[in-house]
């Protein structure tokens, strides 16, 4: 009994050597790690698929991905990230989860010597050696105008958001804003936030439609909250009557688009994303010039082309 | 060990208690260490340290509250409210030094009101008080900040988060400094001691003349006053008030005190035990980044933990009762 406690630990331990065993190797590799806000969607599945293509083209290359539980755990990726910065890792490339909270543990990679490569999310920091992503202004001004032109320019819109002060979030609304909320038959009613997830976008969307039952159109500024959203509208039988964009593009949102349950969404290449800032960290590792912003582009896909969207 | 002596099996179970948690830091220590070369390095345990600072400080409040066979759910809340508001205060133009005392002040407040609710309102059970705070300070918060973090805090206000002195992270020193002061308070002073009477046995300790509820306001004050400590630490860290900070920290702060050998039934655990614990997550975390193991099964081994020190510690239970 009196080694109930240190039985206990080395079983714990023990299935902790077991996962973490198979990731030592002898001989010398760049080690390569990508670190995102997340992977519980199919968003970053597909980025580290894509990082993954990437690193398997270069045999010395061996890649880590990693990310925090959810993506309001920013404390957590911060913590990852020290440890990364301390087994002085070839080169990382990370996706921030809060855009000032990440900045002391990036100075303190760049004090290092290790090149950052910054994904998906921008953040105010010269010393990045390049940014990979899309232009999310661009990606709603494109959602607003399609919305625009779906209710004719009229009625009530809504934005549901992700996590405040994050510049992909900021910058779709932003976009989104600049084209709709100006519009002269538009009322404005705002956005509200789901922290990017999917259950807190279907909540919110059913005080939406509770205290509006009005509602024209939603623009929800990833695909997890539309598809929650989408849940929302179903169930009040409003399937095609309320206008529903969203953003990443992601497998299930497109068929639910083709399916005619969610009218739009801007489109994201992830694998794209991954694969190139893998390529560009790579560079950096190497010492090789780096391409300083690398923009993958973005598109709207609705019925028409969701189809392209799915090979 | 049913049928032994009872002196003896008194000793093991009390050995077990006390240095159970230590043993099994410094098995996990041992075996990290064979695993990643990067592990034992000075950089490296200090990196633990600092990544435990925030835990180890809710942990010690959450220990009083425990204790007294109470939980405090609000934590992690009031520390995301402390944050803000400190935050708030010091772009308003406070010095850091007023900050300090914003986040500490908010903390004690939102704390002691915990403890009114308890004690006063006669809530049938401090989850009901401390769950409704936790919502109210979250709520707060995001209120307040409409949602934004408020970042860039000046230099003087993040030295307790990002500081060092003489190599030492900051944080690692107010984590030391907090429990020595918790340790005097809670073996060497009279509302210390109190605590653990009101833990073992609330009537009994009443019928003796402690003041129960005034002690136990005082305890839900100091565990939002950690709450306070924390955020400094986290807010330095991060140079950020941020309104979801601490989001779920207050489960970490249960477990650590729980793994650091406290009994949830009140009346039992040391400071000690409670930074073991805390530091036992910490370098889970730690090693298993190290080894690049996901945040996914890092959960899963914690939870593991979690279940294995309190099972330890009713089969202890139940064989000290076999005794009597």
């Amino acid at each position: 009994m009196t080694g109930g406690r240190r039985r206990m630990a080395a079983a714990a331990l023990a299935a902790a050597l077991a996962l973490g065993g198979c990731t030592r190797g002898k001989t010398k590799k760049l080690d390569i790690v990508l670190v995102t806000k997340a992977l519980d969607s199919e968003f970053w599945q597909r980025l580290k698929a894509g990082a993954e293509q990437a690193a398997a083209a270069d045999p010395e290359v061996r890649l880590a991905v990693l990310a925090p539980e959810r993506e309001i755990n920013i404390d957590q990726q911060v913590a990852i990230l020290e440890d990364q910065v301390l087994k002085r890792v070839a080169a990382l490339a990370v996706a921030p989860a809060g855009v000032a909270e990440v900045l002391p543990v990036l100075d303190k990679a760049r004090a290092a010597g290790i090149p950052v490569v910054i994904v998906d999310t921008d953040v105010p920091w010269p010393h990045r050696v390049s940014f990979v992503g899309i232009d999310n202004r661009l990606g709603g001004r494109l959602a607003g105008e399609y919305v625009l032109r779906a209710i004719g320019g009229r009625g009530k819109v809504a934005v549901i958001r992700g996590v405040l002060g994050v510049a992909t979030q900021e910058d779709r609304l932003a976009g989104f804003r600049e084209v709709v909320e100006k519009a002269p038959g538009v009322q404005w009613l705002g956005a509200q936030p789901a922290n990017s997830e999917r259950a807190l976008g279907m909540n919110v969307m059913e005080n939406l439609l509770t205290r509006h039952p009005d509602l024209r159109a939603v623009f929800a500024t990833n695909d997890q909250m539309a598809l929650g959203a989408m849940e929302a509208i179903a169930a009040r039988k409003l399937t095609g009557k309320v206008v529903l964009v969203g953003f990443d593009a992601g497998r299930e949102a497109v068929r639910a688009v083709e399916a005619g349950q969610m009218n739009a969404v801007m489109a994201q290449y992830p694998e794209r994303i991954g694969r190139r800032a893998i390529e560009e960290a790579i560079k950096a590792a190497r010492g090789r010039p780096v391409e300083k912003f690398v923009d993958i582009g973005t598109a709207l896909v609705t019925k028409q082309n969701a189809r392209e969207f799915l090979r | 060990m049913r049928g032994g002596p009872g002196f003896w099996s008194r000793t093991a179970s009390e050995a077990l208690r006390r240095f159970g948690p230590l043993l099994a830091l410094a098995i996990m220590c041992l075996a990290l260490s064979l695993l990643s070369e990067h592990f034992l390095t000075v950089d490296n345990l200090l990196n633990v340290f600092r990544q435990s600072a925030v835990n180890a400080l809710l942990a010690l409040g959450q220990l009083v509250v425990i204790i007294t066979a109470g939980i405090d759910l609000s934590v992690g809340s009031i520390l995301g409210l402390s944050c803000v508001l400190a935050a708030m205060a010091l772009k308003a133009g406070a010095s850091p030094a007023a900050g300090l005392l914003v986040a500490l002040g908010t903390g004690a407040a939102l704390g002691a009101v915990n403890g009114v609710l308890f004690t006063k309102l006669k809530l049938p059970h401090p989850f009901i008080p401390t769950l409704g705070m936790m919502n109210v300070a979250r709520g707060l918060a995001l209120v307040m900040t409409g949602g934004f973090p408020i970042s860039e805090l000046p230099g003087g206000f993040r030295y307790w988060g990002a500081g060092t002195v003489a190599g030492v992270p900051a944080p690692v020193l107010v984590v030391v400094g907090f429990c020595l002061l918790f340790h005097v308070f809670l073996t060497r002073t009279t509302p210390g001691r109190d605590l653990y009477a009101i833990g073992g046995n609330r009537q009994a300790a009443l019928l003796c003349g402690v003041p129960v509820d005034g002690r136990l306001i005082l305890a839900y004050a100091l565990s939002g006053l950690m709450a306070g400590a924390g955020a400094v630490v986290l807010a330095g860290r991060m140079n950020s008030g941020f309104p979801l900070a601490g989001a779920g920290a207050e489960l970490d702060s249960i477990a650590a005190v729980i793994i650091g050998g406290a009994s949830f039934f009140g009346g039992v655990g040391t400071v000690l035990g409670t930074l073991v614990g805390a530091l036992i997550m910490g370098v889970l975390r730690n090693g298993l980044n190290l080894l690049n193991v996901s945040a996914y099964w890092q959960t899963v081994v914690i939870g593991a933990v979690i279940v294995a020190a309190v099972w330890v510690d009713v089969v202890r239970q139940r064989a000290a009762g076999s005794r009597s």
